[in-house]
Parts: structure tokens; C-alpha cells; sequence
């Protein structure tokens, strides 16, 4: 029988939320990847966007504020095998999780990270996020933003990430294929979601979207992907993809910015010093014999502080 | 009695050596077959401030320092001044003799106050305010000088083109060594056992040790005793980092991460030293296989922790190591484990607060903040050490416990502990058991992380075997959240009755033990690394005829309350020993068992405890002269 990427929870974000979208997009990406449920995890911090977890049938860690980069490492770092997701808003991904992004750039571990951006802190009632511009005021503000905002492609471009994109929440085809390329990339991949919060954001809505996102590959010559691992080619395609990042407000690009799979990931840079890292991995690995007599011994492995004439 | 019982210390600047020299010291002794302990003291610094090293040797058990030493060997100008009290009659002081006429205010690393003290001193004695003036003082008290140039011997030893600077610790160290009477054969397997063996290294140190042992030999001025020959050992020599890197390691660590801080970080770069290495596999053939460790250093503490949390919901045994500091981004995230009832270890060295307080030095003020740490209620298990081999074999009951009843473990450890360096013969794997989690054994959809059970223990599960849901919100049996009244007041009961089970299972040895007289005069009350100086403490107290024991606490949550009440309802004179202001482990008592304890030694300057200090405290007490003493010794 085929797996059921749903649970059977009620969804509980308000009318017209384009989580919805977003949530939409990723079952039907995972189903169509098909790989054994039990080896993907959803994982998310706080906020709105962040119950998406609970919503996906296939395992969850909805974790802390701004936290959401490091726990799914930790699930990666323990079984390379894994499969994982992370969930994040923008507030929790760029404001107090914003350390954690800068990291993550510079590991590329093999996981996938979807921005909910859509420019409000939603769970809190409407605090402005790190996206919001300068001078916008929406409901949720006593008076208009004071902040500058920051551009999520930009900066995920500049602290190393491998694979950098963005997509829109109503486009539910759209952004399952994005999604589907960005789980499929090898490192740590970036999607910038553009999501409506129809309760808090009554000035970036689906018709404001609607009207002003094209799609880069509509251009037949857009090609993003780093083919060569030679310096010169990364270079043009990153500096190609940070041009395009800078392009907002009458025309927004989506699709993939920069794809570079030459660089190594996370994992394979541990299996460098650790060969068995990916047969053997600390999840799996035999901690003890079966009467429970550990398999470590201190004789063998730290000999050096044995210390004789 | 022992016949051989020698304090030394040795003080340079940091990042001269010191390190090296200590290690030469403890080293050559060990071999020697003699038994040693010692402490490394430093500032928050990498090169230039004071640091010393404070070993003391016996040939019987040794557990503790003692001030005044028998040797002071001063490597630079500042030593002299800054140990001017640490010495007494018939102290060896050793000094380097081109450094004489250096005056107080030139010892440029110095902290101001620190010369203040000193200056007030050489005025009251009415010596000069130079490195003379200090040896002076030193001398009415009794002291030997010993003067020496670093200088002279090092080109006499190998000539001039050779900077004496470079030189001067493993000088200094086989000096010190020869006039503690120890065979130079002894003093260059040590030298030799650190700095290894290439053949130019070797003969340098062959002739530095050849001329330090012919300045002792041909100085009239000394009369070295000889010390006696041992059984030569082959024996570990750990600072309390690296046993606890180690038990992590026999207890089936697999992901390590952290984020550098002082005292915890020596542990986590001694394991990326060894992360990859052979394990025995039992069976009809013993058989060999590869495997590892993975040690991450994560963005900061709080990505550290998140990273072993969830690296121990996908199997893996998982533990950070941090300090005060970092510990305290960790607090959101323990919580995070408690409610999700996470298997996960983090062992927490204390060190000098609050804020950055005294980074590298000693402290036992985290323990409340350690029990208590993260809001809301939640299980947890604070489990402390107080020397080696207990760190060793605590840091694997800290997993097994940790996945026995699902719930994050804190192994609460100091500076002293992390610093100091310990012989050890070898461990016992008979206490060194694994004992893994209840597991889920089926394989089906329906699997119910928070299953509801008799013992509040659900059946485990990880990621990658089962599909599951974890949350920081209430949640119900499968994990999704709920705020049901209900399930949240059934979860809550689930989740703390697991500590009663755990106070059931935990054997009592490992929760709080009683040293010394069942009925006693005085009862000392303490924890962590004072326990080798409070036995150390307990047979001195006994030679004098004093009816003395020692209650030792472990287990800080769950509090063994009922043990513990039962000791202190029935003794008479009650001292709580701590190294912290405000007696926290007395407070814990109270809050745990109703029982107010009226006598307090205490040490909060962050430097070292000593048995001379602690003795006149305790006496002082006794006496009925003052009910809170604070120990003030240590440079
Ligand atoms: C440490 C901490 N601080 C504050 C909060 C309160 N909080 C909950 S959600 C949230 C903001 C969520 O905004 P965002 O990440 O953009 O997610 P959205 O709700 O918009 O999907 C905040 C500040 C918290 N849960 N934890
Ligand atoms: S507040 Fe906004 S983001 Fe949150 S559920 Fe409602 S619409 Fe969605
Ligand atoms: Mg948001």
C-alpha cells in the first residue's frame, strides 16, 4: 500500500495560510521521492510555520526557537543515512536562529532548509520578521517597521550554502519540484519560501505575489549549477546567482539560484578521518558486547597515557 | 607513615613550559614507582601571567596538597614574590640567580594588586622590593636558597648557540628533581616519556639533566636524601578531563559536540585525538573492528546541545561538554530533553562565576543552578564526581542511566577535577557495564513514543526505526501536542515518577556513601573533588584521635534525602566543606531533607584547597571559635 505522507491531525493555521501550500508541496514531494518514511525527519523550531512536523507522516522533531538547524544536524551527524527536512519561519531562521544559519552555511551538511518567509512573526501576533522592509507597516505593527530588511537568497549565497533557491507557496507544483531538487541535492539546501500570512501580512498577499513572480528558468539560457569543480566556474555561477538575488519588487525571481555539488558535504569531510562514518555510523554502531562489557577499551585506545620507563 | 611526603611547586610564566614541567615531574615519579597527585594553576592567559604547578609525592596513596611545600622552584622573577608564603623552614627555594636584582615593579605581567599585597608585605618586613628582598623574606623564615643560572647551565649544557629560555622548565623540573633525591635515571625516562624520543631532543635533555644533577651534587650549601628505590610501574597518568573523555569513550560514545570553553574544552580536543580505533569484540575469537567517534565543535553552546539531543533520538550515545557559561545557554534546551525525555549527557565543569568570573579557576557555585537548571518541572539526573576513577566509571553510568530512564543526565565536575593529574593503575571493567534502554522491539505504525507505562518508562525508539513525533509542547502518547488537561497532569506524573525509579535503581554506593567512624565526633559533609583531600582529611583527623567521618554526596538529583538524614539526625558536630560562598550543598540538604547545617568551610578564591588550610578550619570549628571559616590560600 502506498505510505500516507498526512496525518490525520486538523491542520490548525488560519484560513488561507500559504503554510498550507507549503505543506502541500513537501507530501507530495516526499511521495514522489518515495523513500522508507522512517528514515525522513520533518524538523522545525517555533512559530506558525513550525507545527508543519506534526502534519507530515513520516517522523517529526519540532524543536525550539531557532534551534531548528542545530537539532537536525545532530540527527544527520548521528546517522548520515537520514534523511532531513527542517521547517523554519523566518523570525526563527533569520533573527534568533540567525547564528545557526551562518554555521550551517559553512558545514553543507546533506539537508534541506524551508524558509516560511512570510515577513511576520505569526505565532506571536505580527512582530515584524527580518525580511519586512524599512517603513512597512502591517496590522500587526503600532507603527511602521524601523528595521531594514535582509535578503534570505543573498545571505544564504554568502555564508557558503550549495544550493540556494526560492519559490512561492501557491505555486504547490512549483515548489514539490523545487523542494524535490533541493532534498535531492547533495549539502545543505536553502529554499526561500514566499508565504502569504493572510492574518498579519495583509500587504505581501497572493495577488501581490501573484503578480510579480516569474520563474528563472523560463529564461532557457539560466543555468545555475556549478558543473566543474574548477574556482572559475563557481565563481561566475555564484556571482550570476547573487545578481539575480538582488532583484525584488516589481519582478521576483524563483527557482534555483546556485547549485554547486562539488563542494563536499559535512559528512563526507568527518569520513575523511573516520572511513567507517557511513556503514558504521554512531547510530548503528555496537556499543557493547551482549553481557554488556563495553567494546572500547582503555588499553588500546589511549595507550598513549600509559606511561612507563 | 609514609616515609617519603614532598609538596613542590613549580611557577613560571604561561606558555613557558610550566605544562611540560609538570608533566616531567609526575611523570618521572610515576615511574619511579611513587605516587603522585598535582594541580595545575593559570590565569585566563596564553603567555606571559603567572602559572604554577602544585604536586606533592609519596610513597603511599596521596589525595591531597599540602601548604607550606618542600621545594619552590621559581622559573622567572614573579615566582619568588608570588609564593613568598607558600614556604617555611628548611624550604628549598630555587631561583634563577641573574633574576636577583629584578624589582617588583618591573614584573610587568603581575596584576597591580596582586604587587600591592606583595609590596605590603616587603615593607612590613623591611625588605627591599626586588626579587632579593622577596628570597630575604623568605629566608628569615627559614627557607634554603637555592641559586642557580638558568642561564650558565643551559650553555654549559649545550652551548651557546641554544636559547636558555627554551630550556629553563626541563632545567628547572630536573633540578627540583635532584634535590627531592630522586635517581636521574628516573628524571630522564620522564623527560623522555614527553618530549619523546628523537635523537637530538634526547641528547639535549641528556646533558641539561647531567648538568642539573651535577650543580645539586657539587652545591655544598644542600644535603640531598636519596630517595629509596621503588618497583618501577607502567601506569596511566589522567587529568580528570581525559578520564572522563575516556569513560565516554568506554561507555559507547558517538557524537561528542561542543564549543570551546575553559575547563571542559581539554576534553574534547583529547578526544579528537583518538577518534578513531580499534574495538574488541567478544566471541569465540576475540575479533577486532574499526569504528569511531564524531567530535563536532558546534557554533555555540546552545547549537552543541541541540545537536546531542537529537543526535541521541537517532541512536547514538551522545554528550557535550561545557562550563558555567555555556551551560547556561543549555538551560532551554535540558528542558527541551526533560519534557522529550531524551537520553542525552552533558558533563558541566565549574569553574570561578558568575559571568566570566574566574574562567580558569575552581568552583563547586553551580550545583543549584545545575539541579535547577531550565524552567518548568522536569526529570533529570545531576550525578557528581570527585576523582578519576569515579569519573571514569560515572561517565558511563551517566549513559546508562541516561538511556535507562530516558532523561538527560548532568555530570557535575570542577576546575580541580579537570586540572589535576591523577596515577592510576588501570580501571575495573567489572563497574563498567552497559546498560542500554527499554527498546521497542516491534516494528509496526502505530508506534507510541510517550507510551504510557507502569514505571513512567516508555519503550524507545529512534529515528530511522520507527516513525515518531517530539515536541517541546505537552504531548500526547504518539508526541503531537496537546494541551488536554488530562494527558498534560498524566504525562507530568509520568515523566517525574521515573525519578523515584531512578532513586530505586541507582545502587546506594552511587548515590552517597559514608567514610570513616559510623559514630564520630565531627561529620564532614561534601562533594566532588574535595573528596580525596576530605579522606586525606578523615585518616589525619584519626591520628590525632579525633572521631571523624566523611559524608560524601553523588547523587545531587534525585537527592538520596533519606540516607542522608539519616547520617546527619545522628551526628553531632556538622561541617559542610564546599568550594563556593553560599554552601549550596547544605542548602540542597535543607531543601531536601528539612535539616539546617550550622558550620560551614568554605572556599571561593578559586585556587586549590589544601589539607593545612582545611585542618586549622576544621579545628577552629571544633573549638567552638568561629562557625564559618573561609579558606584563603593559594597564589
Ligand atoms: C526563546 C523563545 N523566545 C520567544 C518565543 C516566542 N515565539 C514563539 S513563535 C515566535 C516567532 C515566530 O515567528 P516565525 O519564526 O517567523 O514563525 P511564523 O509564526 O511566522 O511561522 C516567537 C518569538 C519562544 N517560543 N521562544
Ligand atoms: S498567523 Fe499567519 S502564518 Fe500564522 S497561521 Fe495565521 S496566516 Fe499562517
Ligand atoms: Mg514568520
Amino acid at each position: 500500500m502506498e505510505h500516507n505522507y498526512r496525518t490525520d491531525l486538523w491542520v490548525d493555521w488560519c484560513p488561507g495560510c500559504g503554510d498550507f501550500g507549503i505543506l502541500g508541496a513537501l507530501q507530495q514531494s516526499l511521495a514522489e521521492l518515495g523513500e522508507k518514511p522512517e528514515n525522513i525527519v520533518v524538523a522545525s523550531g517555533i512559530g506558525c510555520s513550525a507545527k508543519t512536523p506534526h502534519y507530515v507522516n513520516v517522523s517529526g522533531i519540532h524543536t525550539l526557537h531557532g534551534r531548528g538547524i542545530p537539532f537536525a544536524t545532530g540527527i544527520k551527524l548521528a546517522n548520515p543515512n537520514m534523511t532531513v527536512i527542517l521547517d523554519a519561519g523566518d523570525g526563527d531562521m533569520l533573527s534568533i536562529g540567525a547564528g545557526h544559519f551562518v554555521a550551517a552555511g559553512r558545514r553543507n551538511i546533506d539537508m534541506t532548509i524551508i524558509i516560511h518567509n512570510n515577513g511576520v512573526y505569526g505565532l506571536t501576533k505580527g512582530q515584524s520578521s527580518p525580511t519586512m522592509p524599512r517603513g512597512m507597516k502591517t496590522k500587526g505593527l503600532q507603527r511602521p517597521n524601523i528595521y531594514d530588511s535582509l535578503n534570505p537568497v543573498n545571505l544564504a549565497l554568502s555564508v557558503g550554502y550549495t544550493f540556494v533557491a526560492r519559490a512561492f507557496a501557491f505555486d504547490i507544483k512549483g515548489s514539490k519540484d523545487i523542494i524535490t531538487r533541493a532534498i535531492k541535492h547533495k549539502g545543505t539546501a536553502v529554499v526561500d519560501m514566499l508565504q502569504p500570512c493572510p492574518t498579519y501580512n495583509e500587504i505581501n498577499t497572493k495577488e501581490w505575489y501573484e503578480k510579480r513572480v516569474y520563474y528563472l528558468n523560463k529564461d532557457p539560457t539560466w543555468d545555475p549549477v556549478v558543473k566543474v569543480p574548477e574556482p572559475e566556474e563557481a565563481e561566475k555561477k555564484y556571482k550570476q546567482a547573487v545578481d539575480k538575488s538582488l532583484e525584488w519588487e516589481e519582478k521576483i525571481p524563483l527557482g534555483v539560484f546556485y547549485q554547486n555539488e562539488q563542494v563536499p558535504s559535512y559528512e563526507e569531510r568527518i569520513r575523511n578521518n573516520f572511513p567507517t562514518y557511513f556503514t558504521d555510523s554512531p547510530s548503528l554502531s555496537r556499543i557493547c558486547n551482549d553481557d554488556g562489557t563495553p567494546v572500547a577499551r582503555m588499553e588500546r585506545i589511549f595507550a598513549d597515557r600509559l606511561i612507563r620507563k | 607513615m609514609s616515609n617519603v611526603d614532598i609538596d613542590l611547586i613549580i611557577g613560571g610564566p604561561q606558555g613557558g613550559g610550566i605544562d611540560s614541567a609538570a608533566q616531567i615531574i609526575i611523570r618521572s615519579f610515576s615511574i619511579a614507582g611513587y605516587e603522585a597527585y598535582g594541580i595545575r594553576e593559570y590565569h585566563s592567559n596564553i603567555k606571559g601571567r603567572h602559572s604554577y604547578f602544585h604536586v606533592r609525592i609519596k610513597d603511599d596513596l596521596v589525595r591531597s596538597l599540602r601548604y607550606p611545600v618542600d621545594v619552590l622552584a621559581c622559573l622567572d622573577a614573579e615566582t619568588p614574590f608570588v609564593h613568598m608564603n607558600d614556604i617555611t623552614e628548611n624550604t628549598l627555594v630555587l631561583f634563577d640567580q641573574d633574576l636577583r636584582n629584578t624589582k617588583l615593579a618591573q614584573v610587568l605581567t603581575m596584576e597591580g594588586e596582586t604587587k600591592k599585597h606583595i609590596e605590603e608585605r616587603l615593607v612590613k618586613e623591611g625588605c627591599e622590593l626586588t626579587v632579593n628582598g622577596a628570597l630575604e623574606c623568605m629566608k628569615r623564615s627559614g627557607a634554603k636558597l637555592v641559586p642557580v643560572s638558568f642561564r650558565d647551565l643551559v650553555i654549559k649544557a649545550l652551548g651557546p648557540n641554544k636559547p636558555p629560555a627554551r630550556y629553563a622548565n626541563t632545567l628547572g623540573a630536573s633540578i627540583s628533581m635532584a634535590l627531592m633525591g630522586l635517581d636521574s635515571e628516573f628524571t630522564r625516562s620522564g623527560i623522555e616519556s614527553v618530549f619523546g624520543k628523537k635523537k637530538e631532543v634526547l641528547e639535549d635533555n641528556e646533558k641539561i639533566v647531567k648538568v642539573a644533577y651535577d650543580f645539586v651534587e657539587k652545591n655544598d650549601g644542600i644535603s640531598v636524601k636519596k630517595l629509596g628505590a621503588k618497583v618501577t610501574k607502567e601506569r596511566y597518568i589522567l587529568t580528570g578531563n581525559e578520564a572522563i573523555a575516556i569513560g565516554k569513550v568506554i561507555g559507547g560514545l558517538k557524537l561528542q559536540t561542543y564549543y570551546p570553553i575553559t575547563p571542559a574544552a581539554d576534553e574534547s580536543f583529547f578526544l579528537e585525538g583518538h577518534d578513531y580505533f580499534e574495538e574488541v569484540i567478544a566471541g569465540e575469537n576475540e575479533s577486532l573492528s574499526k569504528s569511531g567517534v564524531v567530535i563536532v565543535q558546534a557554533e555555540d553552546e546552545i547549537a552543541a546541545i541541540a545537536m546531542a539531543i537529537s543526535g541521541a533520538m537517532t541512536g547514538a550515545r551522545t554528550a557535550t561538554g561545557t562550563s558555567g557559561p555555556g551551560f547556561s545557554l543549555m538551560a532551554e534546551a535540558i528542558g527541551y530533553a526533560g519534557i522529550n525525555e531524551i537520553p542525552v549527557v552533558v558533563s558541566l565543569y565549574q569553574r570561578g562565576g558568575p559571568s566570566t568570573g574566574l574562567p580558569t579557576r575552581n568552583s563547586q557555585a553551580d550545583l543549584l543552578f545545575a539541579v535547577h537548571a531550565g524552567h518548568g518541572d522536569f526529570p533529570k539526573l545531576v550525578l557528581s564526581s570527585g576523582d578519576v576513577n569515579e569519573g571514569i566509571e560515572d561517565a558511563v553510568k551517566a549513559f546508562n542511566y541516561a538511556e535507562m530512564f530516558q532523561m538527560p543526565v548532568i555530570h557535575i565536575l570542577d576546575k580541580n577535577f579537570a586540572n589535576s593529574f591523577y596515577v592510576i593503575d588501570g580501571i575495573d571493567y567489572s563497574k563498567m557495564k552497559i546498560k542500554r534502554w527499554k527498546l521497542h522491539e516491534k516494528n509496526d505504525e502505530e508506534y507510541e513514543r510517550f507510551k504510557f507505562t507502569e514505571d513512567g518508562i516508555s519503550p524507545m525508539s529512534f529515528f530511522g526505526k520507527d516513525i515518531m513525533w517530539l515536541t517541546g509542547d505537552e504531548h500526547n502518547e504518539f508526541g503531537h501536542i496537546t494541551e488536554d488537561p488530562e494527558t498534560r497532569d498524566k504525562m507530568m506524573e509520568k515523566r517525574m515518577h521515573k525519578l523515584e525509579v531512578a532513586k530505586n535503581t541507582i545502587p546506594m554506593e552511587d548515590q552517597a556513601i559514608l567514610f570513616g567512624e559510623k559514630d564520630a565526633d565531627v561529620t564532614l559533609v561534601s562533594w566532588g573533588s574535595n573528596k580525596g583531600l576530605l579522606l586525606d582529611m578523615l585518616d589525619k583527623l584519626k591520628s590525632e584521635g579525633v572521631r571523624a567521618n566523611f559524608l560524601y554526596i553523588r547523587l545531587m538529583a534525585p537527592f538520596p534525602s533519606e540516607f542522608v538524614l539519616n547520617v546527619l539526625k545522628n551526628s553531632k558536630l556538622i561541617i559542610d566543606v564546599e568550594s563556593n560562598y553560599t554552601g549550596q550543598l547544605a542548602q540542597l540538604i535543607e531543601q531536601n531533607c528539612g535539616f539546617r547545617i550550622d558550620n560551614y568551610l568554605l572556599k571561593y578564591n578559586g585556587r586549590h584547597q589544601t589539607l593545612d588550610e582545611t585542618y586549622d578550619g576544621i579545628k577552629s570549628i571544633m573549638k567552638g571559635e568561629s562557625k564559618r571559616v573561609v579558606l584563603r590560600n593559594g597564589a
